[in-house]
């Protein structure tokens, strides 16, 4: 096997055994991984698959310029003259432009990643009585379906419901809480604390608009009809 | 194969060792082999309430480090011969026990009693820990108030999370006695109704005892209450274990003052 460096990229190779080609790609591949290895004549199937096999990149059969034939590509000359400061400037502002495109980026892939981290996070689901002294944390939206007893606490980063008694503490800072009647709970939304005697239906969604937190209700209370 | 059963409350004052004491007697009087266990050492009370504090010889801590046999530690009640006791160390600490040491203790005495109970020191320590650890069921037992029910909540929580019967999958059955019921409170509104109270905690209702003043004689005397056929709560502590014995037992109201007569009782069925 003949082997001779060509450029610094380009390796050329004439095989004479096959076997010893392959014995020398097995000891040596990693060193060839970003080269182009140019094979003098035809390539069988069986080094083809080995060099597909192998990630390495090669050609066959193309005769590699050399002596008078070799060339540098020039690129075409532009003859017509620009002002040196202007270029400058041009060069400068394009720079910068550059940079701007490279924040923007930058800030909406890092918008996707968050959109995306939301989209995938899954709504928990609790059917589970929030004793004294449990407390859950929950990095998302929680649907809690049983009492939150004195003494517990529930903190979500996303959206809450409860639809059961609430009498622990919550620490919700979602875009929405849904709370029934619950007189004796201690509701944080946001960091600021709900006045729970507001929380006067059945059911009563808390959201923050505007910097304000706005509470509506969802199911009103039921007329209790004497009996 | 007997069952363990720890008394557990969370808060302290509400109960426990006189419910261990009546239990264990009732259940000794319906013909179950019953041992008591202390597990309050460093405090034991249970032995005065049984009235056996002056046959303490050896006590269980000295069982478990087989300083003595099981035997010479248990001291057979002098009212029942089904009755069986295992006193706490007063000398020692809560420290003494490791889980090695009290599953041998409970494994032991389960393998030759009906019904092993454990009295529960109060609050929610190692002492407490130990005693749940091992236990097949619980007797919770709260006053109708709200600092008794929120510590029995996180009792029940604890038990939930570190009994071993939930570390193998399997459920601890739970039991809720609700003591020193006061009728008239009740009626006025004063006291929590147990149905709010079965509502916050959840679980299963083993009975309802009115307060009584006889308890507090039966206690200083060292005979349970559960021995006068005509104190209230010893015939709801008598119903209880019937309960826990196996026989049906209907509820009875102990939340209405039985002053109210025959309208209030024909008021009662209409409601």
């Amino acid at each position: 096997m003949k082997q001779r460096q060509f450029s610094i990229k380009v390796i050329e190779v004439e095989i004479d055994n096959e076997d010893e080609f392959i014995e020398f790609f097995d000891a040596h591949a990693p060193l060839f991984q970003n080269h182009l290895i140019s094979i003098k004549g035809d390539v069988s199937e069986k080094l083809k698959y080995y060099l597909d096999n192998m990630e390495l990149n090669y050609i066959d059969n193309t005769p590699l310029p050399s002596g008078k034939n070799l060339k540098t590509i020039n690129l075409e000359e532009d003859n017509t003259k620009i002002d040196k400061k202007e270029l400058e400037a041009l060069q400068e502002k394009l720079k910068s432009q550059a940079v701007d495109c490279r924040i923007k980026l930058q800030e909406a892939q890092s918008r996707i990643n968050e959109l995306e981290k939301k989209a995938n996070r899954e709504l928990v689901v609790i059917d589970e009585m929030i004793r004294s002294g449990q407390e859950v944390d929950i990095d998302g939206d929680l649907l809690l379906l049983n009492r939150v007893n004195s003494g517990g606490i529930i903190k979500t980063t996303g959206s809450l419901i409860i639809t059961e008694l609430v009498e622990g503490g919550i620490r919700c800072n979602g875009a929405f809480m849904m709370l029934r009647v619950s007189p004796k709970a201690n509701v944080v939304f946001h960091g600021v604390e709900v006045d729970n005697s507001l929380l006067q239906d059945k059911l009563n969604q808390i959201e923050l608009k505007d910097n304000k937190i706005v509470i509506t209700p969802v199911i009103k209370k039921e007329k209790n009809w004497v009996q | 194969m007997g069952t363990v059963i720890a008394v557990i409350s969370g808060k302290g004052g509400v109960g426990k060792t006189t419910t261990t004491a009546n239990l264990g007697l009732g259940l000794a009087l319906n013909g179950k082999k019953c041992a008591i266990v202390d597990f309050d050492i460093g405090q034991r009370n249970l032995d005065m309430i049984i009235g056996l504090e002056n046959r303490v010889v050896y006590d269980m801590v000295q069982v478990m480090d087989e300083e003595c046999t099981m035997s010479q530690a248990i001291i057979k009640s002098k009212v029942n011969e089904n009755l069986h006791f295992l006193a706490a160390s007063q000398t020692k600490d809560k420290s003494v026990l490791c889980s090695q040491k009290v599953e041998k203790l409970v494994s032991d005495l389960k393998a030759e009693y009906d019904f092993v109970i454990l009295d529960s020191p109060a609050g929610i320590e190692s002492g407490f820990e130990h005693t749940i650890e091992f236990a097949d069921e619980a007797i919770i037992v709260v006053n109708p108030e709200v600092s008794s029910i929120r510590d029995a909540d996180r009792a029940i929580g604890i038990l939930d999370a570190k009994s071993q019967k939930v570390k193998q999958g399997h459920d601890v059955k739970k039991y809720l006695i609700i003591n020193r019921i006061n009728p008239a409170m009740v009626e006025s509104g004063e006291m929590l109704k147990s149905d709010d109270i079965l509502d916050i905690l959840n679980i299963k209702l083993l009975g309802k005892i009115p307060e009584d003043k006889n308890i507090i004689d039966a206690s200083n005397q060292g005979k349970p209450v559960i021995l006068n056929e005509k104190s209230p709560a010893g015939q709801a502590y008598m119903r209880i274990a019937k309960r826990l014995a196996g026989q049906s037992v209907p509820f009875e109201d102990v939340e209405s003052t039985q002053a109210g007569g025959v309208f209030k009782k024909l008021a009662g069925i209409f409601k």
